[in-house]
């Protein structure tokens, strides 16, 4: 299609115009003492790849984050699952869980940092324990309102026609849910990737995050460049593959597209 | 028929106050009830309520009140939140409404929202040092990111249907922009300062945690390295009430600016 | 009648999408005060046709002149009323009458009196203060019927507006069009699928024909209002278009 051709060309020409005022403000402005330029900083993202930064090279950094981040968000994922659907679909654990969860919920999961470091120590422990956080009750309470939005004229008719619970939930819930689970998993995924770097910002000795603050304690601003790079392509990448198994999974809804 | 619902509609609010008593029990059970757990690695809610009373006009152990505290994280976060939101909004607008500018733009962007607010202040840090302006900006960075997106798409939701209403009739490029795009994204503007808000809230407290010699962040990280979880725990309370009190605020000024009952 | 200009002149009117001819060559005019009812196949274009007459869709070729001159909304007073449901969700009933009236600067005085007398005429003077999530689906119509009509437009395109209307609410609707036609005097465009409707209104009849479309054959229709559905003229009337429009 030519349309989509255009859009590739501007978005290119978008990225070129962006790079060129990077490179004229750092090599023609006093700018240029603090800040590297953008051939500078690319140059350094690609050599990383083969020279490491501190202990490991830059595929390292980045798995070791990843790592971190998707352990505890597949079982955060999971257990969000099942807590939403409990809650939504039975009053009585509504009422028992929600207030717990409207009381958590608010705390930004960047701020158990001190608290997690008190428990589970410096290593992966507290790291795990944040995302989890982080994840668990954006899921849960997606998943719930997912289960609160199905049609009861569903529900009753399907009761009419005499279908079981269990048939009502896999043939009804479960499709209605999915979208809003995934909605959740999709803003959940973002908020741990957020969630890790600081982590690693706070207290590491590898990762993404550590790139950005190691590079700051030594004022290295290309290393801090060169791991917000990092950060941002890393993040692109899961969150378009989130978004390329939604649209897999999840083909009769508009959000899926 | 009406009364037996009230009724059950009551029995599920009183599950659900006794469900957190219960839970605050089981907590002062394992702490100061059976002493499972000592004050420096789970202090027991009558210790937290107190440092919490107390911390109100006691300096110790780092240097500030609550109320200064709080002050100074609410400065900071409004102050990069509110310039965030007054450059966000028109460039998500502007963004939407121009389709050449959104071509370029918009791959830029795409990018730059993937970096998570936190990872900034780094390079604010090394840039102008630890300070106001340091985290301001980090705010500044994240609050107009969500900003953006959120006032892009709600232009972007505007009904082709409404637009022709304003074409038949003969609007101009900017009629239709300010009488039918900008009402019609009103309320997806409204869920972006929400959203931006709590994205602010969240980055603050990271770059409190990070680089900072005051604020609730500075509080509970100055509070851990001396193991005062009663403390940390008050500021983690005061951090979600302050942010859950600030949403609140922004749903109230939305259903009071947006017209017509939607949400 | 060659001297006098005709209200709308359409000359060999062409859309295409992409590849896909959707309008092909159309021919045709309209007079002054004129209403005239579009009918044809379902799918046949009839959205397009009105689309690209009023310039929301460039046409690939051709010339639609108004006046004698190329159509412009920002030029000639024309409203158009949509099929779906278009008043502005954050409008009043009110401020959505005024709508077109402010885009035209009309002064501030007659257009309070166009908004009177409108809602008058469609009843919802005491509905004036209500936003559409609080309306009937018949009262969001009349909402933008009334706003059509409150800029006195020397062009009215409507398409199928009662198309998703109850039937009794559909004769009490194409009634008050007929009212408000006959007091304004406008030029109107009416497409619709029903041909009970366009015979009941219209006082010429356009049938289109399957896609690529273009014009079959235009009717008189010398009925005298108000009509009688049941009468043996109306039956015969519709019966012929009916018999026009089959493709099968």
């Amino acid at each position: 299609m030519a349309e989509k051709q255009k859009r590739v060309a501007f978005g290119a020409l978008g990225i070129f115009i962006f790079l060129c005022i990077w490179y004229a403000a750092t090599t023609l402005t006093s700018l240029g003492k603090v800040m590297p330029d953008p051939i500078t900083v690319l140059a350094g993202f690609f050599t990383a790849f083969v020279e490491p930064i501190g202990t490991h090279s830059m595929i390292m950094h980045i798995l070791v984050s990843l790592r971190r981040m998707l352990i505890p968000y597949f079982f955060g994922g999971v257990l969000g699952v099942l807590v939403g659907i409990l809650m939504g679909w039975y009053k009585l654990a509504d009422a028992i869980l929600m207030p717990y969860i409207q009381m958590i919920r608010p705390i930004p999961p960047i701020a158990w940092i001190p608290l997690s470091i008190v428990w589970f120590g410096f290593d992966e422990g507290s790291k795990y324990f944040l995302i989890f956080l982080a994840c668990f009750f954006t899921i849960a309470l997606t998943t719930y309102n997912g289960v609160h939005s199905v049609d009861e004229t569903l529900v009753r008719a399907a009761r009419m026609l005499g279908a079981k619970d269990n048939q009502l939930f896999t043939s009804i819930v479960l499709p209605t849910t999915v979208p809003y689970i995934f909605s959740g998993l999709q803003v959940a995924l973002g908020s741990a990737w957020a969630t890790i770097v600081a982590a690693e910002m706070i207290r590491s000795s590898e990762g993404v995050g550590w790139l950005i603050i190691s590079g700051q304690e030594v004022g290295n601003m290309t290393q801090i460049m060169v791991g917000i790079m990092a950060i941002a392509l890393t993040g692109l990448l899961i969150t378009s593959i989130m978004r390329g198994v939604e649209s897999k999974l999840c083909a009769w809804t508009v959000r899926g597209k | 028929m009406k009364d037996k619902k009230k009724f059950q509609i009551n029995k599920y609010i009183f599950i659900s106050i006794l469900s957190i008593c219960f839970g605050i029990f089981v907590w002062w059970l394992v702490t100061d009830g059976l002493g499972i757990f000592r004050s420096n690695a789970l202090p027991s809610p009558v210790k937290v309520f107190e440092s919490f009373i107390k911390k109100w006009y006691e300096t110790k152990p780092d240097g500030a009140t609550l109320l200064e505290h709080l002050i100074a994280s609410l400065q900071v976060a409004l102050g990069g939140y509110v310039i965030g939101a007054v450059i966000g909004i028109p460039l998500g607008i502007f963004m939407a409404w121009n389709d050449k500018i959104d071509m370029c733009v918009r791959p830029v962007f795409d990018l730059v929202r993937t970096i998570p607010g936190v990872a900034w202040t780094s390079v604010m840090v090394t840039l102008v040092g630890i300070g106001f302006l340091s985290k301001a900006l980090v705010i500044f960075i994240s609050a107009m990111v969500a900003m953006v997106i959120n006032s892009y798409s709600g232009i972007k939701q505007t009904k082709t249907v409404h637009l022709w209403v304003g074409q038949t009739f003969g609007a101009s490029n900017w009629e239709l922009l300010t009488k039918i795009a900008i009402p019609s994204a009103l309320p997806m503007i409204f869920t972006g300062l929400d959203v931006a808000l709590g994205s602010a809230w969240t980055t603050l407290v990271a770059a409190e945690l990070l680089a900072s010699t005051k604020g609730l962040g500075f509080m509970i990280q100055q509070a851990r390295g001396i193991f005062r979880l009663d403390i940390v725990i008050v500021g983690m309370i005061v951090i979600a009430i302050t942010g859950a009190v600030l949403s609140t605020i922004i749903q109230w000024l939305g259903r009071k600016m947006i017209k017509g009952g939607r949400t | 009648m060659a001297n006098k200009e005709p209200k709308v002149r359409v000359q060999n009117l062409t859309k295409k999408f992409g590849d896909l001819l959707v309008l092909d060559n159309l021919n045709f005019e309209v007079e002054e005060g004129e209403f005239l009812c579009i009918v044809g196949p379902t799918g046949c274009g009839k959205t397009t046709f009105l689309n690209s007459l009023t310039r929301l869709y460039q046409p690939t070729a051709g010339e639609i002149l108004v006046n004698g001159i190329p159509v412009d909304p920002k030029k000639q007073n024309i409203s158009y009323i949509f099929q779906e449901y278009s008043s502005f969700p954050w409008l009043t009933v009110e401020q959505n009458i005024r709508f077109g009236l402010e885009i035209k600067k009309i002064p501030k005085e007659e257009a309070d009196a166009n908004v009177e007398e409108m809602l008058d005429i469609v009843g919802l003077t005491k509905f004036r203060n209500y936003y559409p999530s609080q309306l009937s689906i018949s009262m969001l119509q009349r909402v933008a019927i009334a706003r059509a009509f409150a800029t006195k437009p020397e062009l009215l395109l409507m398409d199928e507006p009662y198309g998703q209307l109850d039937i009794d609410l559909r004769f009490k609707l194409e009634d008050e069009l007929i009212k408000l036609w006959k007091k304004t005097g406008t030029t109107v465009l009416f497409i619709t699928h029903n041909i009970e409707e366009a015979v009941y209104l219209s006082q010429k009849i356009m049938v289109l024909t399957n896609k690529p479309t273009s014009v079959k054959t235009v009717l008189d229709n010398p009925l005298p209002l108000p009509r009688d559905v049941v009468s043996e003229e109306f039956v015969a009337l519709r019966n012929k278009v009916t018999d026009l429009i089959k493709w099968w």
